[in-house]
């Protein structure tokens, strides 16, 4: 064997373990790339104006909270139907306690950067309670029940005037004393991959291989040992944890907050058919989808203002047809095409070489016989 | 095989057995003596004819949830569907009836209006079962299905919702009256005609949907598929026929609702939210699946949200059933009648 070819093979160990290392903290090649992408483009001309800054904060926003979701929808096959109610309690706690003006009854006025702590902490509360209440009986329960929850909770925070304002709105202070929207473009892009990556330690972990099999099947779960109702507590409050946290993000820098506008059900009907779209149980996918789906979106909104709600329509007609035809989404999508393509190597690879028979074909085989 | 009991121990053990169900009526029946009595009589058979209308939503809601398993989230959107119908075909008919002198026409007019509503909702239900539910029914694995399913109507709520808006626009329309006739009066108070024919059909409804399910051939294989999908298919039972059937009837009862409240209710394109909510409300408290159970919580309800209303204000309408139910699931999971359909628990 020649040296170069030994400088050749520690090169390539020493690459396939750097990708090994990104690869458990969810990341590809491909998507650091993109990543990076995605970190330089609002720097580009362009992209570098401020509205569709805007757009790319509105969304990485939605990104995130759809790597949230797919936490619990598509690992442990619950949907949070009052995802958006919990990201609103995180919203309106870290934003009252931010609050210094007189119009409501306290003012702490507790930097945001900690406020946003205590939003995550106490949607991940109420969370953990719910999750308590209603992840012993079948998924279904879970949904309705936190759909009427979330219900509640905006019906709470509307009449809980002296704390609220009401319908009337708060108006928290922003983060950063800035105009620009670019830093809180960097922010989110942040929140968002903070949450990406641990979300994804924890799927890669003994944690997250129970949350697939109470996934796929809770009978076989609960016979290998494993307490469903334990871990898919865990995996609801984590999921509205992060969904305050995210709140949080949105109060201070909308810096405006209604009732409405943060916890109404269609909110949580956005980020479930961003979530379905980019592929249950991939987090990735999600993440893939929601920023060239703002961008249409927004696009759309922006260019068609005599058809409002059209892209509603399309967020539903889309929402049924994938149910339908492809509920792997893109990310199965995705996965589908990588497989083929990486069978078309691997048959490259091994001409001439004899063929490996898979255990299916040869059972196929004996049956033939 | 339960034994012969002697009366006052076969007594004790219904007593036992319903506790749940006994603890609520005779609760109900306490908060519609305190509603009567701080608000009158006309309180009370208010709160009975809205109970009516939600008893006729989550009939469909729990009857779709038995036979065919979909949590059903578009039922508000067959209200809607119902109100929009009654409400263009009745303005038409007022139109062509305006010059007319015949009471019988006038009089009848809106039981037309209400009777193409409920065709207009069991079109939707067919539509809906033939061209969404039945090709993920092919597609969909045995574990999926119900999460699969729910998920698709929350596609078709979002569409029909916005669609509506995009089409017709986001006006409110209603009528004021159906009937212009003087109140009827009904143990001292004045009730208006349109509530006391609200109430009226959906006592129709509800029970020739009974006799329906119980006593035709048709109506027993829809109860059989609800117990035992295999089984009745084994029995002859073609499900490609019941579920289009099922749905069909859900949606139309829903759809019926929409119609005859539609003095009440204008039809825009939300109008469907509250009505939804409610009837998922009556089902989760009945007991998923549970027909009859829907029936009595309906009205159990319709008392309980007049109380809230006029002991706490109507902004707490939306906070004070949630904690309601959230008793009502920390004690008895099942609902109150509870239910067997297939399992609620997941053990």
């Amino acid at each position: 064997m020649s040296s170069v070819d030994v400088q050749d093979k520690d090169r390539s160990d020493l690459w396939s373990k750097i990708v090994s290392g990104a690869d458990a903290i969810g990341c590809s090649p491909l998507g650091a790339g993109l990543l990076i992408v995605l970190a330089v483009l609002p720097l580009i001309p362009p992209f570098n104006q401020e509205h569709i800054v805007r757009w790319f904060i509105m969304g990485a926003f939605l990104a995130a909270q759809a790597i949230a979701f797919d936490f619990t929808a598509g690992y442990i096959n619950v949907v949070n139907f009052g995802f958006a109610a919990f990201l609103g309690v995180g919203a309106y706690t870290s934003a009252i306690l931010a609050n210094e003006m007189p119009f409501l009854i306290i003012q702490p006025g507790i930097s945001p950067w900690i406020g946003m702590w205590a939003g995550a902490a106490l949607a991940g509360l109420l969370g953990l309670g719910l999750g308590w209440l209603t992840l012993r009986l079948r998924g279904i329960f879970a949904a309705v029940m936190a759909w009427f929850v979330g219900i509640a909770l905006m019906g709470l925070t509307r009449n809980l005037a002296s704390l609220t304002r009401g319908s009337m709105g708060l108006h928290p202070s922003t983060f950063l004393n800035t105009t620009s929207n670019l830093p809180y473009y960097y922010i989110i892009l942040v929140m968002m991959v903070v949450i990406y990556v641990t979300l994804r330690l924890l799927t890669r972990s003994h944690i997250g291989l129970a949350f697939k099999a109470i996934g796929q099947n809770i009978d076989a779960a609960r016979a290998s040992g494993i307490n469903p109702t334990f871990y898919r507590v865990l995996n609801f409050t984590l999921s509205c944890f992060f969904a305050g946290w995210l709140g949080s993000f949105y109060a201070h820098y909308y810096a405006s907050l209604t009732p409405r506008s943060v916890m109404h059900t269609a909110k949580t009907t956005e980020v479930l058919a961003i979530a379905y779209i980019g592929g249950r149980g991939s987090m990735w996918g999600g993440m893939v989808v929601a920023f060239p789906f703002v961008f249409f979106i927004e696009y759309l909104r922006s260019n068609l203002t005599e058809m409002p709600g059209l892209h509603m329509v399309i967020y539903g007609a889309l929402m049924i047809l994938l149910m339908i035809f492809y509920p792997s989404g893109l990310a199965g999508m995705y996965e589908s095409i990588a497989s083929k393509v990486r069978s078309v190597l691997r048959a490259r690879a091994f001409v001439g070489e004899p063929k490996v028979q898979t255990p299916g074909t040869t059972r196929a085989d004996v049956a033939q016989e | 095989m339960r034994q012969k009991l002697p009366f006052a121990k076969s007594v004790r053990r219904t007593i036992s057995e319903h506790l749940p169900a006994l603890v609520v009526l005779v609760s109900t029946v306490l908060l519609a003596g305190v509603v009567g009595a701080a608000g009158g009589v006309a309180q009370i058979i208010n709160s009975i004819v809205t109970g009516g209308m939600w008893a006729l939503m989550a009939v469909g809601l729990a009857l779709v949830f038995g036979v065919m398993n979909i949590p059903q989230f578009a039922h508000g959107e067959a209200f809607m569907i119902g109100a929009y119908a009654s409400y263009f075909v009745f303005e038409f008919l007022q139109v062509r009836l305006a010059n007319s002198a015949s009471a019988f026409l006038q009089a009848a007019a809106p039981l037309v209006a209400i009777a193409a509503a409920a065709g207009a909702g069991f079109i939707l239900g067919l539509f809906l079962e033939k061209l969404l539910f039945y090709p993920l029914r092919l597609r969909s694995k045995a574990g999926e299905w119900v999460m699969n399913a729910f998920l698709l109507t929350v596609g078709i709520s979002f569409m029909l919702t916005n669609g509506t808006t995009l089409v017709l626009g986001a006006n409110y329309r209603g009528v004021p009256q159906y009937w212009n006739a003087a109140p009827w009066t009904i143990l001292g108070a004045p009730v208006s005609v349109d509530r006391a024919m609200a109430f009226v059909i959906s006592v129709i409804c509800i029970v020739a949907l009974w006799l329906f399910l119980s006593h035709t051939r048709t109506g027993r294989a829809i109860r059989a598929v609800s117990q035992d999908e295999i089984g009745a298919q084994m029995m002859g039972v073609n499900l490609n026929f019941i579920y289009p059937l099922t749905l069909g009837l859900a949606t139309a009862l829903a759809a019926v609702a929409g119609g005859s409240m539609l003095f009440l209710f204008q039809a825009y394109p939300t109008v469907g939210v509250s009505p939804l909510y409610l009837a998922w409300y009556v089902v989760m408290m009945a007991g998923l699946g549970n027909v009859a159970g829907a029936i009595v919580g309906g009205f159990i309800v319709g008392i309980l949200q007049t109380a809230t209303q006029q002991f706490a204000g109507v902004v707490w309408t939306d906070v004070i059933p949630t904690v309601v139910m959230i008793v009502i699931l920390l004690v008895v999971p099942s609902g109150i009648f509870g239910t067997e359909v297939k399992g609620i628990s997941e053990k």
